[in-house]
């Protein structure tokens, strides 16, 4: 299903709005295009919907069919070779997997063109969503389809919210995913899953925790700021590397500041003040000398350096963890007001974890749509790629974790039209004066040991001196990069 | 350690004579006293070089200041750099000042010479291997840790939970949209946890995970995927596999998702000391196939190392983990580190 996909994009990158074209829909509206004789299928009045396309008219009309006929012309053409029956059936078999997943691509490609192109229709885009809802669900079927269905879910919220802010603030995940409604033992056990099926999170914790272990090698105190502590792992396996450190000055104190938020609606698991005890108490059952101290921000996510209470003498990291797939997206104001203010408080150390995107063209919110499509997918793969039994097991990471963030990705790219926020925030960094710092032999090794302990299908590539890329297949997924601030000598 | 003698106590007469000085520098007694590069020193000189970014980028003063030992002069540093850096490029030799030094020490031949660069060589290699081993080992703690943490958190989320239900009367259900297969749950008390229940469900074929147990570095280390298979069908589908990390798995559970049990057994501390090690207890499933209503008996089985059964009573409240868990502890980290080791004659990680 995989082969599908990227077959997929590498045709059809290039020519996005080739599968869409204009159609006069100026009055139209529910009663006149569509009635719906049921709540699934509508019956379309497709004089009224299109002009004399006849060539839209037939490429819906194909995918709104099943593609019998097309299977029957492969069949045909497949008997003429002297292939055994039973292959034939099999490539028949993934050749039709191939084909629905081709036709899933095309049909959300198009409610995409639909809902944000040149030539919008809203009627057309529902239309397509409607039938793209019959194909699929979030529970069964392939990696495709679940990945279509929550796709569909994310459009839909987009084409039922559209016109409407979310404030400034988003919590950027759409109408249909209230992330409240998880509770929290679902939450926990996709999380736990989430870590034992896929190196994400562990990737970005570990590369970050090596950068500061060797950062901070000689360092008595050191204290680090986080910008979304969430559950708090990270700082474990940091706090039992610092425990059992052979060189350097023995028992160093280690202060954790985390930064709160006022809103609700987390999907963390618990509040920032339990993460704090637990935090205490993990720092305390290995011997580690430990505080924590919250920063509370206010409601307009504003980072005051001043606020931080630091201590002579302290190596200060600033920890940012931003795309880990259990995370909510962050407004980008709010992590450009804590970077800048991070620099100011000049840093021993910055820590960076965040996705990958695809090169950012000029394809709008389609293009923007496909490369998250792209990336979900490759997501998806790696995780059944792993444990290709535990179908439900997936399910519940994909529902609680990865469906959210598609609709969230896909709220951002359309608040924007995929063409702000293009700049990853490594490229930021640089940008306003840190100074990368390279990753270590021992970083490097140790992101290529862990890797290797799911799958080899997963890659990390060292795509700059401080940046390690974790992927998956040919897909690049995650970043991890290493900076310290413009006036360090580190 | 280091033991505090002075040099000059030695015999000057016995030139083979080696001391150790105050900061544990193993000096030659010879007239030109020089240093000996044990393998701690070196070791310690190759964290140093390590982090300062590598041979090329360390230099002997900063290598000097960061690992911090007496005695050592920039003199000893430059040269042991400078053997370091020709370790890592066999063929750039002969360039440099200090390797006419090295040279003139060995009665320069050319066999001498080749020698000495395959020496480099070897050196780099043992080098590389030793620096993977660590980054093998202070990844597995690094996971483990981790581990830890996780169970803490479920452990409390299950306690919170225990003690919801318990006021609500009874278990009702949990409102998992889409989690299938619920049905199970009504055999189960209040001191259930559904979703564990169903990731029995759900690891119903586990010969998967023996694609994942492959793994030719950290072989004998099977982080998590053991999770997965929360079922109890553990030990029949693996019989026939032969794979050791399979027994190591049973053995030393990292972490154990179904922590559900272990809100109804004794857990006190989840991270006591002593229990840093090894993952606190778990139940045995390996010999129970009986899937989910085990889990929720009032006797969990404590799986020991794998050969007795421990039961013992589970009540809702929290008491002190045996006692008997304490020697087990000890052989348990053995094989782990034993076998890591032997992985690196395997495969090599950079695969």
């Amino acid at each position: 299903m995989a082969m599908a996909i990227d077959n997929a994009f590498e045709v059809d990158f290039s020519s996005y709005s080739t599968t869409t074209t204009t159609t006069t829909t100026t009055t139209t509206d529910d009663d006149l295009a569509c009635t719906w004789n049921d709540w699934g299928s509508p019956v379309v009045d497709w004089d009224s919907l299109s002009s004399e396309r006849d060539e839209f008219q037939d490429l819906i009309e194909s995918m709104m069919d099943d593609g019998t006929g097309i299977e029957l012309a492969r069949v045909d053409h497949e008997t003429s070779n002297s292939v055994s029956i039973d292959t034939m059936v099999a490539d028949e078999e993934s050749n039709r997997e191939d084909f629905k997943g081709l036709r899933l691509v095309h049909l959300l490609m198009a409610a995409a063109e639909a809902l944000t192109g040149a030539n919008k229709s809203r009627e057309l885009a529902r239309v397509i969503l409607v039938r793209l809802k019959e194909l699929v669900s979030p529970n069964d079927g392939t990696n495709m389809e679940r990945l279509a269905a929550y796709f569909t879910e994310a459009l839909q919220g987009l084409l039922e919210g559209s016109g409407g802010g979310h404030g400034k603030h988003f919590i950027t995940n759409g109408p249909h995913y209230h992330r409240d409604e998880h509770h929290q033992t679902d939450v926990l056990a996709a999380f736990q899953l989430l870590q034992d099926m896929s190196p994400y999170v562990k990737f970005g914790h570990f590369t970050a925790n090596q950068a500061i272990l060797e950062a901070v090698a000689h360092d008595r105190r050191i204290h680090i700021v986080d910008y979304d502590i969430m559950e708090g792992i990270q700082w474990a396996s940091l706090m039992q590397a610092l425990v059992s450190r052979k060189d350097g000055p023995p028992a160093p104190h280690l202060r954790i500041t985390a930064l709160s938020r006022s809103g609700s609606g987390r999907r963390s698991i618990g509040t920032i003040q339990e993460t704090g005890r637990r935090l205490v108490a993990f720092a305390a059952s290995i011997g580690q000398p430990f505080s924590f101290h919250q920063y509370r921000l206010d409601s307009d996510e504003t980072f005051r350096p001043s606020a931080v209470k630091l201590v002579r003498g302290e190596a200060l990291v600033i920890n940012c963890m931003l795309h880990l797939p259990h995370f909510s997206y962050r407004a980008p104001d709010s992590v450009a007001s804590f970077l800048t203010g991070a620099k100011t408080l000049d840093p021993r150390l910055v820590t960076l974890v965040e996705e990958e995107v695809g090169p950012i063209g000029d394809g709008g919110f389609v293009g923007r749509f496909m490369d998250s499509l792209h990336h979900y997918s490759a997501v998806y793969d790696s995780l059944e790629a792993g444990f290709p039994m535990q179908g439900r097991a997936r399910a519940l990471v994909e529902r609680v974790f990865l469906g959210p963030r598609i609709a969230g990705s896909l709220t951002r790219i359309y608040r924007t039209r995929g063409e702000e926020e293009s700049c990853p925030w490594s490229e930021w960094l640089a940008a306003v004066g840190f100074k990368p710092v390279n990753i270590s032999f021992a970083n490097h090794c140790q992101a290529k040991l862990l890797l290797g302990l799911f799958n080899d299908g997963y890659s990390v590539e060292e795509l700059a001196n401080n940046r390690l890329v974790l992927g998956w297949k040919s897909r690049r997924l995650l970043s991890a990069s290493i900076w310290t601030s413009p006036d360090s000598d580190f | 350690m280091f033991q505090p003698k002075k040099p000059s106590t030695m015999n000057s007469h016995d030139r083979a004579m080696c001391v150790q000085g105050d900061s544990g520098l193993v000096l030659t007694t010879d007239p030109k006293p020089r240093l000996r590069w044990t393998v701690e020193l070196h070791e310690r000189f190759v964290d140093a070089v390590t982090q300062l970014g590598g041979p090329d980028k360390a230099t002997p003063k900063t290598i000097m200041r960061v690992m911090g030992v007496k005695g050592l002069t920039l003199y000893h540093l430059k040269s042991h750099l400078q053997k370091f850096r020709l370790g890592k490029q066999p063929h750039k030799e002969f360039n440099d000042h200090s390797i006419k030094d090295d040279l003139q020490r060995n009665a320069a031949s050319s066999s001498g010479m080749i020698a000495r660069s395959m020496n480099e060589m070897q050196m780099e290699v043992q080098r590389r291997i030793h620096e993977q081993l660590e980054v093998q080992r202070h990844l597995q703690l690094r996971i483990e840790a981790q581990g830890k943490y996780m169970q803490s958190i479920l452990e409390k989320a299950c306690q919170t939970l225990a003690g919801e239900n318990m006021a609500a009367g009874g278990y009702k259900g949990m409102g998992n949209q889409g989690v299938p297969d619920m049905g199970a749950m009504k055999d189960f008390g209040p001191l259930n946890f559904p979703p564990f229940q169903d990731l029995n469900i759900y690891g119903g074929d586990q010969l998967d995970l023996q694609q994942n147990m492959d793994r030719p570095s950290l072989d004998a280390f099977m982080p998590n995927n053991d999770n997965i298979c929360l079922g109890k069908k553990r030990a029949s589908p693996y019989s026939g596999s032969g794979k050791s990390p399979l027994i190591w798995s049973d053995e030393l559970r990292l972490q154990d998702l179904g922590t559900a049990a272990s809100c109804l057994g004794p857990q006190d501390d989840p991270f006591k000391s002593e229990q840093i090690q090894i993952a606190p207890p778990s139940i045995d499933r390996s010999t129970d196939l009986d899937p989910i209503s085990d889990i929720y008996e009032a006797k969990p089985v404590l799986s020991g190392d794998g050969m007795g059964d421990k039961k013992y009573e589970a009540s809702p409240k929290l008491e002190r983990p045996s006692p008997r868990r304490a020697p087990l502890q000890a052989d348990r980290m053995n094989p782990m580190i034993n076998s890591g080791s032997v992985a690196q004659g395997r495969n090599s990680p950079y695969g």
